[in-house]
């Protein structure tokens, strides 16, 4: 199937492979597989990045979420809505008919083709590897295959294997027969059932029925298993004849499976060159089976037909730009990066003047040879060629833009390197402005999102949930740093400071993207003191939890007797507590810890206690009535009155003067 | 004053320094004024106390602890006073104006009745006696209740004469009293 699982971060957005890029996000969006709507997923966010399409749903975000990656993507069309149809994008995927796949440049070819596997296992999809029975040659080669079965045409009487998926339990004489490969008639039915009566008879071990949705896309083309393009000498396959079919070349043209080593087709006499054979691996390579994602129940059947496809509805609009991005995206592809070679150091890059040492017979010998000098030479050599490497790439990053791009992975770092090197003292300010590159790719800036007439409030919800993931960030660990807790003012110059100037957020869009946490349940929360101070804190980190923490305390303070000399029963009291004591306690900032024990104050847990040496705080006896047994009842009653009636009131409003 | 040698103080006020501090909390502050209006009727009716003069007593044990090194405040014990006054405090306390409210005794700003029984609840009180002792229908001079030797040892024994002629205006209003005579020489009728 076509639709990846996704992995969120904790701020419920997807969280982006190395190198991924944010492109544009849009609320409202349901899914359609097909003509269906899928349930569960229709009313989320869809995040095109460079990768892949996520869609995260608004309901159960953790449930219902899934990505489909751009690779996996054929064509993909726009509709602009009528009436009451939203406009849609429509991804189709790549179809595992190699007829469907136009031939591939070959350059592409070959870097799919070569880092094919370390590709696909860099695609953090664990159901995506295990899965293949491609992949492991091991596991793929235990289990029979089912084209061991073959028919004779009665035409060309050229022997076809029987389809994988050509059950003799299901199969109905409706389904679609494929043609002979030789001559193209189709069989009867009755034959092919025959053949694979007798292979069966012949064999003991059936075929498993569970390959059968994954191999059904295969159904009316020949089973060329990659795994023996290049190996088919150790194929424990002894069957001679799937051996031979195994090890043939598909005729382009005629379909004809041809030797591998023959140029021209042996039926009709067409070119086979390496490019065809190249493409036909590459379509291989890419009808490899999906791992089976969410489908609607009672259509799952008929989805694997060509007709599937996915639609992602946009019912608050958006679609326009989500179309544009993800043609710039399908056409940058920059999924193939990923497993491109890394940016020729510099030894290969400057070639014969640097990188090599061309000896006098004109030899060329790899550089590694000549950095043999040792000693303080040595060091300076060493030094001078670092310097010389790092202008390279900087030098050739700044020709073009082009190149700026491609290897702006590389200026990151050294932008990194420098900022760290420039000062070694590293104040958290240094750190944050190496940090700064960094943050700058996963930060949401305006253009990012649709212009439709919930983008204000889409705008401030990605910030939040980008703030959320700024703070929760443990290589960052910038709320652990202040103590769990910090004022908003702080963590906005912090943020802005950290986009290294770029999309500077207003306080204010701030202080609302950040109000906007508790609604969108991310595990950071806004708080706000009495005296009008904002903090944000871990949401996890209640005031109650603060309160127990801080009682805890105080009562372990009742078993130690304060330090100067006490003429109070502290054993039965405890002793009092400045915010200065509990700021060292709990590492908080004075601020802050007095505003917390004023908190508990507010809930009555605590009372204070003003004297001569500052405010302290005690554990709240006085609302208790722990001391009634020493006053006993002696007839004082500290109730309030009952409210009197009017008529009462006055007459002894009247009595009271006329006395007075 | 009389002395306060045999009074005891409940274990907050020997030993809970937030006790002298209002709190800003309100559910805790009422409760902290309860505790103190508690006090200080207890305080008052174990030295017969029916005036507080707050200037007087501000500096006695009531508002200051000495091992504590904490007092109330002439400013907080006002605020205890006057919410001792207040329908919530259970009018327990009564503002003595200026020139009003039988002038004598201390007079001036900050004195208050403190009525650990209030005037309704000593005129029961002394109903109850004059019924006990089977004093009704007879005639008796409010030196003879207040001062009399047939009342010593009732808590309304040395009662301010203020305090008795409202309590037994209160048996009047009801019928229960009838008062007789002029100023300074009044006689009081049970029935």
């Amino acid at each position: 199937m076509f639709f990846q699982p996704l992995d969120l971060t904790t701020a419920l957005r997807p969280s982006l492979l190395p190198e991924e890029t944010l492109l544009f996000v849009q609320d409202a969006v349901g899914l359609y597989e097909g003509k269906f709507k899928l349930p569960n997923h229709q009313n989320g966010h869809a995040y095109l990045t460079s990768h892949r399409v996520c869609y995260v749903d608004n309901l159960e975000p953790r449930k219902h979420s899934i990505a489909v990656d751009l690779k996996n993507v054929e064509r993909y069309e726009f509709y602009a809505g009528f009436l009451k149809s939203s406009a849609k994008v429509t991804l189709y995927p790549k179809a595992a008919k190699p007829s469907l796949i136009p031939t591939r440049n070959p350059s592409t070819f070959s870097n799919s083709h070569i880092a094919g596997s370390p590709s696909r296992s860099a695609n953090a999809s664990p159901i995506h590897g295990g899965r293949s029975p491609f992949l492991s040659a091991g596991s793929g080669r235990s289990t029979p295959r089912p084209s061991n079965a073959t028919w004779i045409c009665t035409i060309c009487s050229f022997s076809n294997p029987v389809p994988s998926n050509f059950d003799t339990a299901t199969a109905t004489p409706n389904m679609s027969i494929p043609p002979c490969l030789s001559c193209g008639i189709k069989p009867t039915f009755p034959q092919l059932l025959k053949a694979a009566i007798a292979n069966a008879a012949g064999r003991k071990t059936s075929q498993p029925s569970s390959q059968e949705p994954e191999q059904s896309l295969l159904e009316d083309q020949d089973q060329f298993n990659v795994e023996s393009n290049g190996d088919y000498a150790d194929s424990p396959t002894n069957n001679p004849s799937a051996l031979l079919r195994k090890s043939r070349f598909q005729c382009p043209r005629c379909t004809f499976l041809n030797y591998p080593s023959l140029l021209t087709c042996e039926l009709c006499g067409g070119p086979l060159s390496a490019e065809s054979k190249a493409a036909e691996v590459l379509g291989e390579d890419l009808r490899r089976p999906e791992s089976p994602g969410p489908t609607l129940d009672g259509f799952s059947s008929g989805l694997n037909s060509d007709t599937e496809c996915v639609k992602l509805s946009f019912r608050a609009g958006g679609e326009k730009i989500f179309h544009e991005r993800l043609k710039g995206a399908m056409v940058q592809r920059k999924w193939l990066l990923q497993s491109a070679p890394p940016v020729p150091d510099s030894y290969q890059s400057f070639g014969s003047g640097q990188g090599h040492v061309v000896d006098s017979d004109g030899s060329v010998r790899p550089q590694t040879e000549r950095a043999r000098t040792v000693g303080i030479a040595g060091l300076e050599r060493q030094g001078l060629e670092l310097r010389k490497k790092n202008e390279v790439v900087i030098g050739s990053a700044f020709e073009d833009l082009d190149a700026l791009m491609a290897s702006a992975k590389e200026i990151i770092a050294l932008a990194e390197s420098f900022a760290k090197k420039s000062d070694d003292g590293s104040t958290e300010a240094n750190q944050l402005i190496a940090e700064s590159a960094k943050a700058l790719d996963m930060v949401t800036t305006k253009d990012m999102l649709g212009s439709s007439s919930g983008s204000e409030s889409l705008y401030l919800s990605e910030m939040s949930r980008n703030l959320a993931e700024y703070l929760t960030d443990d290589a960052k660990g910038i709320l652990r740093k202040e103590g769990g807790i910090m004022s908003l003012v702080d963590l906005w110059a912090v943020f802005n400071r950290a986009r290294g100037g770029v999309e500077l957020i207003s306080p204010m869009e701030f202080e609302k993207a950040a109000r906007l946490w508790e609604k969108l349940k991310l595990p950071i929360r806004l708080r706000q003191f009495k005296n009008g101070l904002l903090v944000v804190q871990q949401a996890d980190r209640t005031d109650d939890k603060t309160i127990a923490q801080l009682l805890a305390w105080l009562q372990e303070l009742h078993h130690f007797p304060p330090s100067d000399d006490v003429n109070w029963d502290y054993e039965r009291f405890g002793r009092g507590i400045t915010a200065q004591e509990a700021a060292q306690r709990f590492g908080w900032s004075v601020g802050v810890a007095s505003e917390e024990l004023e908190m508990a104050e507010e809930k009555g847990v605590f009372c204070r206690e003003e004297g001569v040496e500052g405010l302290r705080f005690w554990e709240n006896w006085i609302v208790s009535d722990h001391d009634g047994e020493e006053e006993g009842d002696d007839g004082i009653s500290v109730e309030p009155v009952r409210t009197i009636p009017d008529m009462e009131l006055v007459q002894r409003n009247l009595e009271e003067m006329g006395l007075v | 004053m009389p002395p306060t040698t045999d009074f005891t103080f409940p274990t907050y006020h020997q030993s809970y320094p937030p006790f002298y501090t209002l709190q800003p909390n309100h559910q805790t502050l009422t409760s902290q004024l309860r505790k103190w209006s508690r006090l200080i009727q207890r305080y008052a009716r174990h030295h017969s106390l029916f005036k507080l003069s707050l200037p007087a007593t501000i500096d006695s044990p009531l508002f200051k602890n000495v091992s504590l090194k904490k007092r109330l405040s002439l400013q907080d014990a006002t605020k205890v006073l006057d919410w001792m006054c207040t329908d919530e405090g259970g009018r327990r306390a009564e503002k003595i104006v200026e020139g009003g409210g039988g002038g004598g005794g201390g007079g001036g700003a900050g004195v208050y009745w403190i009525w650990w029984k209030r005037p309704e609840e000593w005129g029961e009180e002394i109903v109850g006696w004059v019924e006990r002792t089977g004093q009704k229908g007879v005639v008796l001079t409010l030196y003879e209740l207040t001062a009399g030797e047939g009342s010593r040892g009732e808590e309304f024994w040395g009662m301010d004469g203020e305090v008795l002629r409202r309590a037994l205006a209160g048996l009047v209003r009801k019928g229960r009293a009838q008062v007789f005579g002029g100023e300074g020489e009044e006689g009081v009728k049970f029935f």
